[in-house]
Formats: C-alpha cells, sequence, structure tokens
C-alpha cells in the first residue's frame, strides 16, 4: 500500500506498537510485516475474513505465539522476549477459558493471587469488578452454571481486574446469539468508555468494527489492506479487497477503462461516468470504478445521466430495499432505495450512479487519490 | 321396551367396561411377564458372577471335612472361622498384605505423577522428538510383557535390586500405557485455557498442576484404579523379582500355601477372601471421585 494508512494517529507515546511483525507457520506466512502504532485508551478493530491472520497478530502481541521477526512494544518496552504475563496486558477468547474447576470469584481473583496481590485487595477488586459487571450474586457459582452471557462477563472481569495497560480481545461475542450480542456490544463499549484502556479487538463482523472502534485495522492474508477510522475505511477503501469487504451489501465494483473524453477523462464500462479533474492519479487505461449501493439512484428515463437496467431481485430489509440490477445484460449492480419505491422483478428502470460519490481503483486494485467531480 | 332398551344399553356399557378392564389386565399381565423376563436373565448373569466367589467363602468357612460334604452344605451353620485364624496364625499373611499395599500404594501414586506430566508433554508441549518418543511409546505397547521377564530380570539382576522393594516398583512405571491415557485425556483440553493461565502468570508446572490436574481428575482416578488393581493382581514378576520371604507379595503368597503339604483349601479360600478386602474398600472409596466435576463450564458448548 502507497497510501498513507492512518490519519488519527495521535503525537502521545503509543500504547502498543508493532514494527514490520511477521510470523510464519512453516512455509505459511500467517502474518507479514505489519506495521502498527496504537495511541494509549483508543480501541482498535483487527478485522478481516477468517484466516486473515487478526488472530495470529493479537496472540503475538499477548505473547503467546513467538514472532518470527519484528519488534512489539508495550508500554514502551520491547515485549518480543517477555512472558504474556510480564506484558502487562489482559486478554478475553473467544471461548471465554474460564477455568471450570474454580468458582466465579476464584477465576476473576486468580490472576491476582497468581501476581502474588495479598488476599484482601484480591478480595476487594474482585468485588469491584463484579460490581461493574453486575455478576455480584454469581460469584459464588461456578461456569456451567452462569449462561452464555454471565461467562462472557466473568471473562472480562479477569481481564479488568488486573488493570492492565490494555485489553485484547478475541471474538469475545461471536459465541452468543444475534440479540445478546448486540447487547454486550453496546456494553462493552460503555465499558470501554469508562475504564478507557487501549482495546484491541479482534472481530471478523464489521458491524461490530465499525460500531466500536477509534481506528479499523483491516486485513487480509496476513497483510494490513488499510489503517482507518470506520468512515475513512467505509468512505475511502484503500483497495478493492476494502471495498467489497465493508459494508453490506459492499461496494458495487465496475470494470472498466478510463479514456479521454471531449470534456475530461471518462470511465467507460457498464455504465459510462466522467471522471472529471478531482482525481489526480487517475490516466487512461484499464480501472475499476466504485458506487456504493446507496448512491445509486433510480430515475426517470429522460434524465441525461440515466443508464438503463432490469431488475432481478428485490431484497426488502424494512425501511430500505437492496435492489439486484443487471446493466447491459451483463455486469450486476446493487442499489440500495427506499422501500417506498414502486418497483418489481422483471422491471426495466433507470438509474444514475451519483457522479460525486464514485472512487476509482487501478488496474492493481488500489484507490486513485481524489473525490467524485460534482457537477 | 324402553327399560329393556335402556337395560340393554347399561348392559352395552358394562360390558365394554368389562372389556376395558379386561384388556388392561391383559397388558398388565403381559408387562409383568416381560419384567420377569428380564430379571430372570438378569438373575441368571448375577449367578454366574456370584457363584464361584460364593463358593470360594464357603469353603473358607469349613472345617476340611465338610467342604467335601455332597451335596454341598449352601449355608454352613456355624460358620467354621478355624480357616481365618489359622491363616494369620500359620503363614505370613499380614506381611504379605503389607508389601502389597505399600508396592501397589507407591506404583500408583509415582506413576500417576509420572503419567500425568508425561502426558501434559506429549500433549501441549512442542519438543523436538515429540512424534518420535510418542511413536516409540505405543510400540512398546505392543511388546508382550512375557517377553520382557528374562531381559528385565538380568537388568534388574545387574542393578542388584533382586530381592528389594525397588524390583517391584521400578520395573512397572516403565509402562507407557498410563503417559499414552494421560496424552488422550489432556489433548482434549482447550488451548485457551493454558493461554489464559499463562497470561494469568503460571508458569509451565503451575499450569500443569493448577489447571491441567483438577481437570483431568476423573482420568487419573481411572488410571490410578488400573494401575493399583493391576500391581495387587501381578504375580509373574513379584515371583521370580523376590526369593525372601520378607517381600513376598499377597499373590505369590496365597499361590504358596498349596506348597506346604497338599493343599489345605480352607486355608487357601480364607486367604483369598482376605486379599480382596483392600480392593473392595479402594472401590467403594472411589465410586464417588468417578462423579467428579468434568469439564462442562469451561467453554460454549
Amino acid at each position: 500500500m502507497i497510501e498513507p494508512r492512518s490519519s488519527a494517529m495521535p503525537a502521545v507515546a503509543p500504547a502498543i506498537e508493532l514494527v514490520e511483525v511477521t510470523k510464519h507457520y512453516g512455509k505459511s506466512e500467517a502474518v507479514r510485516g505489519v506495521d502498527l502504532a496504537i495511541a494509549p485508551g483508543e480501541f482498535i478493530a483487527l478485522l478481516g475474513p477468517s484466516g486473515c491472520g487478526k488472530s495470529t497478530l493479537l496472540k503475538l502481541i499477548a505473547g503467546l505465539e513467538e514472532l518470527t521477526d519484528g519488534e512489539i512494544y508495550v508500554g514502551g518496552k520491547l515485549a518480543n522476549y517477555l512472558k504474556p504475563s510480564a506484558r502487562n496486558v489482559a486478554m478475553v477468547f473467544q471461548n471465554y477459558a474460564l477455568y471450570p474447576h474454580m468458582t466465579v470469584r476464584e477465576n476473576v481473583g486468580f490472576p491476582l493471587k497468581m501476581g502474588g496481590v495479598p488476599r484482601e485487595e484480591v478480595r476487594a477488586r474482585v468485588e469491584a469488578a463484579a460490581n461493574l459487571l453486575q455478576l455480584t450474586t454469581q460469584l459464588d457459582r461456578f461456569p456451567d452454571e452462569l449462561s452464555g452471557g454471565q461467562r462472557q462477563r466473568v471473562a472480562l472481569g479477569r481481564a479488568i481486574v488486573r488493570e492492565p495497560l490494555a485489553f485484547l480481545m478475541d471474538e469475545p461475542l461471536s459465541n452468543l446469539d444475534a440479540l445478546l450480542r448486540v447487547e454486550m456490544r453496546t456494553e462493552l463499549l460503555r465499558l470501554h468508555k469508562r475504564v478507557g484502556r487501549t482495546t484491541i479487538y479482534v472481530t471478523h463482523d464489521q458491524i461490530e468494527a465499525m460500531t466500536m472502534a477509534d481506528r479499523i485495522v483491516l486485513m487480509n492474508k496476513g497483510e494490513i489492506q488499510q489503517i482507518g477510522s470506520p468512515s475513512e475505511i467505509y468512505g475511502a477503501p484503500a483497495n478493492t479487497f476494502v471495498a467489497k469487504f465493508v459494508g453490506s451489501p459492499p461496494m458495487n465494483l465496475i470494470e472498466g477503462r478510463i479514456e479521454q473524453g471531449s470534456d475530461g477523462l471518462t470511465f467507460r464500462g457498464a455504465a459510462e461516468v466522467p471522471a472529471g479533474k478531482a482525481f489526480a492519479g487517475l490516466s487512461v487505461g484499464p480501472a475499476t470504478l466504485g458506487i456504493r449501493p446507496e448512491h445509486i439512484e433510480i430515475v426517470d428515463a429522460d434524465h441525461p445521466d440515466a443508464i438503463a437496467a432490469k431488475v432481478d431481485l428485490v431484497e426488502r430489509i424494512g425501511s430500505n430495499s437492496n435492489v439486484f440490477l443487471i446493466v447491459a445484460g451483463q455486469a450486476s449492480l446493487i442499489a440500495n432505495v427506499d422501500a417506498d419505491t414502486l418497483i418489481r422483478e422483471g422491471d426495466e428502470v433507470h438509474v444514475r450512479i451519483q457522479p460525486e460519490q464514485v472512487r476509482f481503483f487501478d488496474a492493481a486494485g488500489n484507490r486513485v487519490e481524489g473525490k467524485g467531480a460534482a457537477r | 321396551m324402553a327399560a329393556i332398551a335402556e337395560s340393554s344399553v347399561v348392559g352395552g356399557r358394562q360390558e365394554l367396561q368389562r372389556l376395558a378392564i379386561d384388556h388392561t389386565r391383559v397388558r398388565a399381565r403381559q408387562r409383568r411377564l416381560r419384567e420377569l423376563g428380564r430379571h430372570v436373565a438378569l438373575g441368571l448373569i448375577t449367578f454366574v458372577l456370584v457363584a464361584p466367589f460364593y463358593y470360594v467363602l464357603l469353603a473358607s468357612l469349613k472345617d476340611s471335612h465338610a467342604i467335601f460334604q455332597y451335596p454341598p452344605e449352601l449355608v454352613p451353620w456355624p460358620p467354621f472361622w478355624g480357616n481365618y485364624a489359622n491363616v494369620l496364625s500359620h503363614t505370613n499373611f499380614l506381611r504379605w498384605m503389607f508389601n502389597t499395599l505399600f508396592v501397589a500404594t507407591t506404583v500408583t501414586v509415582l506413576k500417576v505423577f509420572l503419567d500425568s506430566m508425561a502426558g501434559y508433554a506429549l500433549a501441549k508441549i512442542d519438543f523436538t522428538g515429540r512424534k518420535a518418543v510418542f511413536l516409540l511409546m505405543l510400540i512398546l505397547l505392543m511388546v508382550p510383557g512375557g517377553a520382557l521377564i528374562v531381559p528385565l530380570w538380568s537388568l534388574v539382576n545387574s542393578l542388584g535390586l533382586i530381592n528389594t522393594y525397588l524390583a517391584l516398583i521400578l520395573p512397572p512405571l516403565a509402562n507407557p500405557l498410563g503417559a499414552i491415557l494421560m496424552r488422550q485425556f489432556i489433548l482434549g483440553l482447550p488451548r485457551d485455557l493454558e493461554n489464559a493461565a499463562r497470561l494469568d502468570g503460571l508458569n509451565e508446572f503451575q499450569i500443569y498442576w493448577r489447571i491441567v490436574l483438577p481437570l483431568i481428575k476423573p482420568g487419573l482416578v481411572v488410571l490410578a484404579v488400573i494401575l493399583f488393581t493391576d500391581q495387587f493382581m501381578s504375580f509373574i514378576w513379584p515371583l521370580i523379582a523376590t526369593t525372601s520371604d520378607d517381600l513376598i507379595v499377597l499373590t505369590v503368597g496365597v499361590a504358596s500355601l498349596r506348597a506346604h503339604g497338599g493343599v489345605d483349601y480352607g486355608l487357601w479360600s480364607a486367604s483369598a477372601i482376605m486379599s480382596l478386602v483392600p480392593i473392595a474398600v479402594l472401590f467403594f472409596i472411589l465410586q464417588r471421585q468417578f462423579l467428579a466435576r468434568s469439564l462442562a463450564g469451561a467453554l460454549k458448548q
């Protein structure tokens, strides 16, 4: 990636910093040359498809896996050779990893007890954590007597009670059912606001990443694709992978060419869109046009930008509908329109791609700088 | 007419009721028959299992004359306790018992400890040659015990350990079965549990001791029972590894009773019954442990 990966990295000393972090398993590269600086108190989401290396990266930071190459700094100290417990980070595991033979109280207090904290203090801190997480009445139960949500809270409690420099969370909500997940998501966020600790949150769920994170680190095949705030990731995807991965339904990508038109550069593919002068790096040649579904609108046939399309499928999702369109008999686009729009499968309609909202990607799939031209 | 009709209706209803009652009776009878059949089958099996034991018990409670009486007396009354007294006064029974208990307990304790540690290493620690070691253990498992007796004897002999407790204790420790069993149990534990422990500041031994051991308790109990009974019953090796009277174990001692000028069946039976006592007690105590808290609750099911 040549793009500047981040815009929001503050000037304070980072809580956690990764330099050229690489991890091989035998011959396969799980993580490749990852650079990342995380500010104190920041909530970072590591987002990506399964097998993209996000969990491995988290384990590297925790010290549960050994680096092949690179450096990891935690709290300004080189952590490469520190034991997991010496790194001052706490981890919440996907399947909670509670000790089944200990009560909630013992589970939460265990890291403190092992750290040699006096018994009275352990007791006080466990109770404070239990209070925070509404676990006070569950303290003397065993994990198998708790519901999924309660176990999740215990796992959080075990992390919080240590008062670590950073929380590492490995898909902590993925084992909960949909309703509880949304509930816990809000609760986690509230907790983060209250506790204010640096958090690295691994997830494959873009909604979680978009709603919770200050910055999202999007990974694929062991490499960082883009680092940015949720709106940057959504609005200005660094490449076609990010464009496809974020957003539901994803960004429409139309293959085509940039050609020299009568009044400047024009994109020609299944649809024709003027590129304007705002795209500094744009040059004649093969390119991909990206447009979000909500930026395709249904227009009258006599509109100057109208593109003829056939409605393939209409998916109603409450207030909006996803309309699957076939343009020029081949390219398929998805438009997100108001649910009140009267449109049925098989209809011949006309749509308009809002030129000020298009993004362009070069032949290699990287986004070309600049924003769509307003007409 | 109406009266007749009514009475026939009533009669019909009664008939129906009677039929219904008959039907339930038939069904109840069938159920009882099935139940009976089941109990007869279970009774037969129980009889086959218990009969030899009862026969030995009977023999132990009869004097040498009554043992050979035909038809045998099924409830010897009054029981003859002389055999038991003879076992205690004429043989070294208590010494044999002590030897067996001492050897079996030592082997069990040491081996449960060693096997669970070896199992942990084989399951969770990534060391060079792990696969080779495990394979070697599997191969060792396939070597019949009898084939090892002579080389084992000469090995133990050259170490100068023949006729010592160590000769009885050391060789069983080398059996790889327990470590393989423990490896399987420990493999079943989720990796995140160790990872959590590692982040909580535990070292390798503490993970084994504080996390793994409590979680494989049912496996440890099974292993302990297997090892203990195995040692309790072992005969050939103690027979050839010890010749001193002080080191004779129960099995060898009881068997040696045959040698004392013909067979005293009463004495023999009484010693057999007495040697069962520790095993019976052990099973009684450990029964509850089999129900130990399982893994449930560690993870989302």
